[in-house]
């Protein structure tokens, strides 16, 4: 009679035992997103990959959040240890730590953390990728709860099983289909923490922007200036992304560079009240008045934009400046 | 607003937060945070709103054990949105432990094998 544990780590047997009963109970459901992946494996994303090079921290006691943010910020090129997150996610009286914190903590360490949709296509495709992936999942089983953050390094499709960073498992083999009933009850919560020069390959514009802003939030200002370089390398008609890395070069006084980036945006959208505000700000602040005279007074126009009452400050000072240089 | 405490602390909180520097606003420029939802009608009634929410959540950090300003600093992280999903719910969201019960799930499922399928 084999030990559960030894039977455990045979995948294929599990994995085949498991279909077999989801099957015969009719419980396929129980794990949909598996079987969607029967007929369709995302587009691109090739059937094995494995991120050896994702470091490992085995968990102590309740500290599976701590330890699984250090695997992804490692990997990501931050010098932290388990031990300095757990003052920045861990609750003690939940021994334990919660989602939002999770995401958090990542800004605190000029990462940007970005929620990925709840489809196991993503998951795989942001793994095939090599970004690796932290993951909540329930492992009890019924009316047991049991809450887990664990990270996926790698999948072996043809294999039916997926490696993760686990506990005090470097590479814990667990069948698709396994892993999908524990995963399911987080509501499929997956999340990876990126250097600010790299996108998640999965991210959408308006999440991604959100995912930026929450990091330069916190303060991490040149950080947020790559990231939104990196949109904009994806997504180059993005006003948001450029007024973001313009904004950026003028905290830091750099207002040329400030100058070049509005410049290329108004080519693309010229009626853009922001980008005309922004720009005729930027020009002012150099001495050009008179330039920035002629944009400002365009946006003045649009007396209907949210920004109307910037507008108008920045009309105002610009007059306020000629006026002293006469 | 249900009481009238609650709108003269409202009141209070709103003069109060105009004296606070505003983070993240440049003389002049219009910033990110403001493209992004691009409606500031709401704005100085969500600031306040904000403002309520983060306090209960320090308060509710501090309860479960952490000293207060590890509990601002763990805030000052989140987003608004975060902090609305996030106050009054602490106690009840999901907290990653450990991976114990995966021996449990093991052992269930392969009771289940060898008892249906073994002999």
């Amino acid at each position: 009679m084999p030990e559960p544990v030894a039977w455990c780590r045979n995948a294929r047997l599990s994995a085949g035992v498991f279909l077999l009963l989801a099957g015969l109970s009719g419980c396929a459901s129980l794990v949909p997103q598996t079987m969607a992946l029967r007929d369709a494996w995302p587009a691109g994303v090739a059937l094995r990959t494995e991120l050896g090079e994702v470091p490992f921290f085995p968990q102590q006691d309740y500290q599976c959040g701590p330890a699984a943010l250090a695997t992804t910020l490692v990997d990501a090129g931050v010098r932290v240890t388990p031990e300095e997150l757990v003052k920045l996610v861990y609750v003690p009286a939940r021994q334990g730590s919660l989602q939002i914190e999770m995401l958090a903590a990542s800004r605190r360490h000029g990462r940007v953390a970005y929620q990925l949709a709840p489809r196991f296509d993503d998951l795989l495709r942001e793994v095939g990728a090599g970004n690796p992936v932290i993951v909540l999942q329930d492992t009890g089983v019924g009316p047991i709860v049991n809450w887990h953050y664990a990270v996926v390094v790698g999948f072996d499709y043809p294999e039916g099983e997926l490696y993760l960073r686990s506990g005090e498992s470097k590479r814990l083999a667990i069948p698709f289909t396994v892993f999908e009933y524990t995963w399911r009850k987080s509501n499929y919560w997956a999340m990876v923490t990126m250097r600010p020069e790299r996108m998640p390959a999965t991210a959408t514009e308006g999440g991604y922007l959100a995912a930026i802003a929450a990091m330069e939030r916190v303060g991490d200002g040149r950080a947020a200036m790559l990231a939104y370089s990196a949109v904009l390398d994806r997504w180059p008609d993005n006003v948001a992304a450029s007024v973001g890395l313009a904004n950026g070069h003028y905290a830091l006084g750099a207002l040329p560079e400030a100058e070049t980036v509005l410049r290329g945006t108004l080519a693309r959208h010229p009626d853009s009240v922001v980008v005309l505000n922004n720009l005729a700000q930027t020009l002012s602040d150099l001495g050009r008045n008179d330039e920035a005279l002629a944009l400002v007074e365009r946006a003045v126009q649009r007396d209907e934009s949210p920004f109307a009452a910037s507008v108008r400050d920045t009309h105002a000072l610009i007059l306020r400046r000629m006026d002293r240089n006469r | 607003m249900k009481s009238a405490l609650t709108r003269m602390i409202c009141r209070f909180l709103a003069i109060a937060l105009m004296a606070l520097p505003f983070q993240g606003v440049q003389a002049g420029m219009i910033g990110t945070d403001q493209v992004n939802s691009a409606v500031s009608v709401q704005a100085d009634r969500s600031a306040v709103l904000n403002y309520l929410s983060r306090s209960q959540t320090v308060n509710e950090l501090q309860s479960l054990g952490l000293d207060l300003q590890t509990a601002k600093d763990r805030v000052a992280a989140m987003t608004d949105d975060e902090v609305s999903t996030l106050a009054g719910q602490i106690s009840a969201a999901p907290a990653g432990a450990d991976a114990g019960a995966v021996i449990l799930l093991a052992v269930i499922v392969f009771a289940i094998w060898y008892f249906a399928f073994r002999r």
